[in-house]
């Protein structure tokens, strides 16, 4: 490789045609045409404002300047950004909206280290949960018992104990802020798993749930980083986020080796990317840009 | 019809299934996904050329999304215009400030879809052995998700009347042709892409700490976890544990001087 432009470079090669069901396609196309939007539709906003940004760069004459009360301004715009934030499909949105997160974060008596608590309270609220998840499904034989898959066990007990690292995380966060640490879970989050539990009679099952819950964290960090103001709780955000979004990368591709009837190719055992499917290696990443349409609401876990 | 065993059954229906649940997203990334961005963008850009003073009158009222960036200063010698984006433009035509990270961003954007496309090509020549056909397939949906991150770090520049960096990293380019130079095999090929990619993401995590409006970090933070599943993925198929840290580190982040422009 060398130093080069991205004009020079060759057509990709193409693959052979693949055989696809037409009917499954159309579903799936369906599917991830929403998850696609959805993550699309969260980048483009942004770009527009960079666009934006941009074109009034082009026509600056210098005049302007900082703001004078720049950390106020900041606050409230990244509070605009968690009204805006919206909830998508799956079990998570049955938990609901409700009109908590508009209240809270419209208020303009909330300081900015306020609203900085009550996200990370809410962050806190969700690793609990989750570690939560994770105990119970270890007790279930087909994930942390001896006959279970190794490598699913081995994941769901390390996901826990980075789980329980991110709650430890953001509790600190919150006291260095002042605030109370959170060690309750979602209480919305908490209703889903609790009646999703009775159903987690497969490995199919606990990996769909695992994979709402991981999802839903890891978008919620994605909002929740462009809505704190304290570079601190920014800091711990933005470290945490993408280990969740790779708990869900590992997830989704476990599921479609379950759903393909391929358990056996759950491993990590040396070679075994040569018995893998070729789909095997792009179904943990769905999306070139990550969405945040099931971010959780910033006041759901916190402490009033 | 030739009669088939269970064991080639369950494969081709993996397959089967797998490719079904993956080859429509590459079509909607190609087809819908990016098109469909990029005329948003137009779209967008149009509608502010024509109502510039309006637009700005209005940010200027509304307050807080303009003019919240912090004036960072330029190289030496040259003065600096802040922007909305908390990008500047000095007198000398250099990018600082956010633009000056999506400059750096899309050179390590392009250096990886340099690397994954240079990869493939080496792949097909067989100068790589065997390659498994998922190894191909990550490849080549990686790539074409880090040309996407090119597209969208360089529609900020663009629309800032500046060239889209076209360019991989300066810095980072001959480490990685030394480092390609010995790649023989698989394993070697995924080893560097890890590398790149972890690259990638802990950059674009500094750099939410580091630009200043909050577009910048939003589409910083909206990239970053795709390059960790990027990895995720590369460290499973390379018999790794996928997901080796609770917390991402930063060590490995590019400096702004790397790209200079």
């Amino acid at each position: 490789m060398r130093l080069r432009t991205t004009g020079q470079r060759p057509e990709p090669t193409e693959g052979p045609p693949t055989d696809v069901d037409p009917t499954a396609m159309g579903l799936l196309m369906e599917e991830s045409q929403d998850l696609h939007h959805d993550a699309m539709v969260t980048t483009r906003g942004a770009l527009d404002d960079m666009v934006g940004a941009g074109l009034e760069a082009r026509g600056a004459t210098g005049t302007a300047g900082v703001d004078p009360d720049e950390s106020r301004l900041v606050a409230e715009s990244r509070s605009r950004t968690l009204r805006g934030a919206a909830f998508g499909g799956g079990l998570l949105a049955a938990a609901g909206i409700g009109g908590a997160l508009a209240a809270v974060a419209s208020s303009p008596a909330f300081a900015s280290s306020s609203t900085d608590v009550q996200i990370l309270q809410t962050a806190a609220s969700i690793e609990v949960l989750a570690v939560a998840a994770y105990k119970t499904a270890l007790t279930l034989p087909f994930i942390g018992g001896s006959g279970a898959n190794p490598v699913i066990t081995t994941f769901a007990t390390m996901t826990m104990q980075q789980h329980q690292q991110h709650e430890q995380a953001f509790n600190a966060a919150i006291t260095q802020l002042g605030g109370k640490a959170q060690t309750d879970p979602d209480p919305a989050l908490l209703k889903v798993v609790q009646a999703a539990t009775p159903g987690l009679t497969t490995p199919t099952a606990v990996v769909a749930l695992a994979l709402e819950l991981e999802e839903g964290a890891a978008e919620t960090y994605v909002a929740d980083v462009a809505a704190l103001s304290d570079a601190n709780a920014v800091k711990v955000t933005a470290s945490i986020m993408g280990v969740e979004a790779q708990h869900a990368s590992v997830l989704l591709a476990v599921q479609a080796l379950l759903a393909a009837n391929a358990p056996q190719l759950i491993t990590l055992a040396p070679g075994n990317v040569a018995n893998l499917p070729a789909a095997a290696g792009s179904v943990g990443f769905p999306n070139a840009f990550y969405p945040t349409a099931n971010a959780r609401p910033a006041s759901e876990g916190a402490l009033s | 019809m030739k009669r088939r065993n269970r064991t080639t059954d369950t494969m081709a229906i993996s397959e089967h299934e797998l490719l079904a649940m993956t080859d429509d997203l590459d079509q909607l990334h190609r087809d819908v996904g990016m098109p469909a961005m990029n005329r948003a963008v137009e779209e967008w850009t149009d509608r502010l050329r024509l109502s510039r003073r309006g637009f700005l009158i209005g940010a200027g009222a509304v307050g807080a999304g303009a003019l919240l960036a912090a004036c960072s200063s330029g190289s030496s010698g040259s003065s600096t215009t802040t922007t909305s984006s908390g990008g500047t433009t000095s007198t000398s035509g250099a990018l600082t400030g956010d633009l000056a990270v999506a400059a750096l961003a899309a050179s390590l954007e392009n250096l990886a879809v340099a690397a994954y496309q240079d990869g493939l090509a080496a792949a097909t020549a067989g100068k790589l052995g065997t390659v498994p056909p998922a190894v191909a397939t990550f490849a080549t949906t990686a790539k074409s998700q880090h040309a996407q991150h090119a597209a969208a770090w360089n529609s900020a520049i663009t629309a800032a009347g500046h060239p889209a960096v076209t360019v991989t990293d300066p810095v980072l380019t001959p480490v990685v042709d030394q480092m390609f130079a010995k790649v023989t095999d698989v394993a070697g090929l995924a080893t560097l892409a890890l590398t790149l990619e972890n690259t990638a993401a802990q950059t674009y995590q500094a750099a939410i700490s580091e630009v200043t409006a909050n577009s910048s970090v939003k589409v910083a933070a909206s990239i970053q976890p795709v390059e960790m599943q990027h990895a995720a993925i590369l460290y499973f198929v390379t018999g790794q544990y996928p997901v080796p840290n609770a917390f991402n580190p930063t060590n490995l982040a590019r400096p702004g001087s790397d790209y200079s422009g």
